[in-house]
């Protein structure tokens, strides 16, 4: 009898017991279902957590400055050391580095026409619109040229198009009001920022850096990141990026460094890991159960069909055909039990991404992991039934009542 | 041709030693018809088993075909029950959820014939016992000579040295017996080797050679002309 033909047996007797191969299954069914939808979850929460630690942007990296005391001081007042374009270049020039992101940030009062509200004003440079993948949907980005000249000119989101423009009004060279002073917009934009971190009430603006740090007084640079050429390897390209303006800047008490994610990320995996084996390992009891509960239902089987096997060991089958057939039966009956509670897991988790934030995924692999992980079951739990089956002299089964 | 010489049977050890059999010789040529009589406690189940392979003698020889049958390996026994035995039983033994076919081709599942030639064989055997009307029913749906006429169909399968059959007609009545003597005695006329134990006069009186047990030993072994 080839292994084809023994799974065909094997199905047409788990099928002309229905009820019972069903109640039999349930322990495994539930077992895999249980296993593969906690890993979705926990896949899911860890995507949904590393998502949300890395939204504003995912392969910039903010560096920031550091001061660090004196022996014995406190440290209480400190002045951050002011950063040039010279800086920039150099930073630009590290090796992994692609874009180098320098902002500072303002906040004005702006009035056109009727309209007035309160704007959170980015200045930037040239390199910003690219870097960030900004659209610009009217008008211009702005130019190199804007930040050496210290023009006066803006860009305004979509949102404040909205609110200070008609729709059929041309915003482009029209001079707004910023805290009393004029200003060009020469662009409108579509802000790259997720909708929950946008100011939806009256929207923000872009400007040359200079001119902030000019018309406001703030520093040039304010905030400085890198973006990574390789998103893979954000966290190294910062640290060097950090160490590079470090050094450059000779800084004896205090030093640039980058949040590291890689610490975060870390620890979120040790936790949902930690849980996810947790609740893995109930499961695992789960599935022992059922293996018992298929071994103990194969062993009544062997007894139910004892004159069966001394029929097929008497037209000559061997001690090996029938432990194969045996454990070919108790290998499919706990592969279809993987196999359905493969089908539970899937449908749980399409409503658990329905009805909560998280998208759980079942993902090939696990899939895998779940039938070969049942069938190894069948193997374990079937041998010792088979086997007494296999055992069985012909002569003795036959008589058998 | 198979030949026994001093075949013993001794079942469990020391002061629970049970000896079944003490010296059979027995030598059945091809084509004969041999009926095993005894009554019951006689040995003559056992023999029939050691006749059939299903189990081993203590000690002897036992020449099949001119071979020694020189091990007792469970493997081997069954390759030979396979191979050169057809049994038929008095509670006919079914598989009870596969039709006539299937039942009767189960033999050459297990010598590795394909598919297609198990069931052109089982239908031409099943044609030959006249159950050409019967082959796509259940063994539930047949009556119990029908059912022996499957299972004869099933022993001649593989196309064995020996017919074995142990009390073939002992869950028949007279009548459909009778069909089924027949049905060996024509099988025998073609040159199949038939051996038939039972404890039935009326039954043994089909054969052409009538072989008497008791207590172990051979103690009557007649050929009839008929």
């Amino acid at each position: 009898m080839n292994i084809l033909e023994s799974f065909k047996v094997a199905l047409s007797s788990i099928w002309n017991h229905k009820v019972r191969s069903v109640l039999t299954m349930l322990g495994i069914i539930i077992g895999v279902a249980a296993v593969i939808i906690i890993v979705a979850i926990g896949q899911g929460t860890k995507k949904q957590m590393t998502d949300e630690l890395f939204a504003t942007d995912k392969n910039a990296i903010q560096i920031y400055y550091e001061y660090i005391p004196p022996e014995g001081e406190e440290g209480m007042f400190w002045e951050e050391p002011e950063l040039t374009s010279e800086d920039i270049k150099t930073l630009s020039e590290v090796p992994g580095v692609k874009a180098v992101l320098a902002t500072n940030q303002g906040w004005g009062m702006m009035v056109h026409d009727d309209e007035q509200g309160e704007m959170q004003i980015t200045g930037v440079g040239a390199e910003f619109f690219p870097a960030r993948d900004i659209q610009v949907v009217e008008g211009r980005a702005l130019y190199a040229a804007d930040n050496d000249g210290l023009n006066r000119v803006v860009l305004i989101d979509t949102i404040a198009r909205e609110k200070f423009f008609k729709e059929t009004e041309n915003p482009i060279g029209e001079i707004i009001d910023l805290n009393d002073n004029p200003y060009k917009v020469v662009g409108v934009y579509e802000s790259p920022l997720p909708e929950q971190f946008r100011n939806t009430e009256t929207g923000e603006m872009l400007m040359p850096r200079s001119v902030i740090s000019l018309m406001f007084g703030n520093r040039e640079i304010e905030q400085l990141s890198v973006i990574a050429s390789d998103p893979e390897n954000i966290s190294e390209t910062g640290r060097l990026a950090a160490d590079t303006l470090t050094a450059e800047k000779g800084l004896e008490d205090g030093k640039y460094s980058t949040n590291d994610f890689e610490d975060y990320e870390r620890e979120l995996n040790t936790m949902i890991s930690l849980l996810t084996l947790l609740i893995g390992s109930i499961a695992g009891i789960s599935l022992l159960v059922g293996g018992i509960g298929v071994m103990n239902i194969m062993l009544v089987s062997v007894t139910e069909r004892t004159r069966e096997i001394g029929l097929r060991k008497a037209i000559g089958a061997t001690r090996k055909k029938i432990l194969l057939q045996f454990l070919i039966e108790s290998i499919t009956l706990t592969s279809l039990g993987g196999l359905i509670g493969i089908g539970l897991a899937a449908v749980g988790s399409i409503l658990v991404s329905k009805f909560s934030p998280i998208t759980a995924t079942v993902s090939p692999i696990i899939v895998l992991i779940g039938v070969s992980f049942s069938a190894l079951i069948g193997i374990i739990f079937g041998m010792l039934p088979a086997n007494k089956a296999s055992k069985l002299s012909p002569i003795e089964a036959l008589r058998y009542e | 041709m198979m030949k026994l010489s001093d075949i013993t049977k001794v079942y469990g050890k020391g002061s629970l030693e049970v000896s079944v059999l003490h010296g059979i010789d027995l030598t059945i040529e091809d084509g004969e018809f041999v009926a095993i009589m005894g009554p019951s406690g006689s040995g003559k189940s056992t023999l029939m088993n050691i006749i059939g392979f299903l189990d081993y003698p203590s000690t002897g020889t036992y020449e099949l075909n001119g071979e020694q049958i020189a091990s007792a390996k469970e493997s081997t026994l069954a390759k030979l029950r396979n191979e050169h035995v057809g049994f038929v039983f008095q509670q006919f033994f079914m598989f009870p959820r596969d039709n006539a076919i299937k039942n009767v081709a189960s033999p050459l599942v297990y010598a590795g014939v394909s598919k297609r030639e198990r069931t052109a064989r089982a239908k031409d055997l099943l044609v030959k016992v006249g159950l050409g009307d019967r082959m796509k029913h259940l063994p539930n749906e047949l009556s119990g000579g029908q059912k022996q006429r499957v299972a004869i169909a099933r022993a001649l399968v593989n196309n064995p040295t020996i017919l074995l059959a142990d009390e073939p007609t002992g869950a028949l009545d007279s009548n459909t017996s009778e069909q089924i003597m027949k049905l060996f005695k024509q099988l025998n006329e073609e040159g199949k080797t038939v051996i038939i134990v039972t404890h039935e006069e009326e039954i043994a009186a089909y054969a052409k050679r009538i072989i008497t047990i008791k207590d172990g030993r051979i103690t009557d072994d007649r050929r009839v002309t008929s």
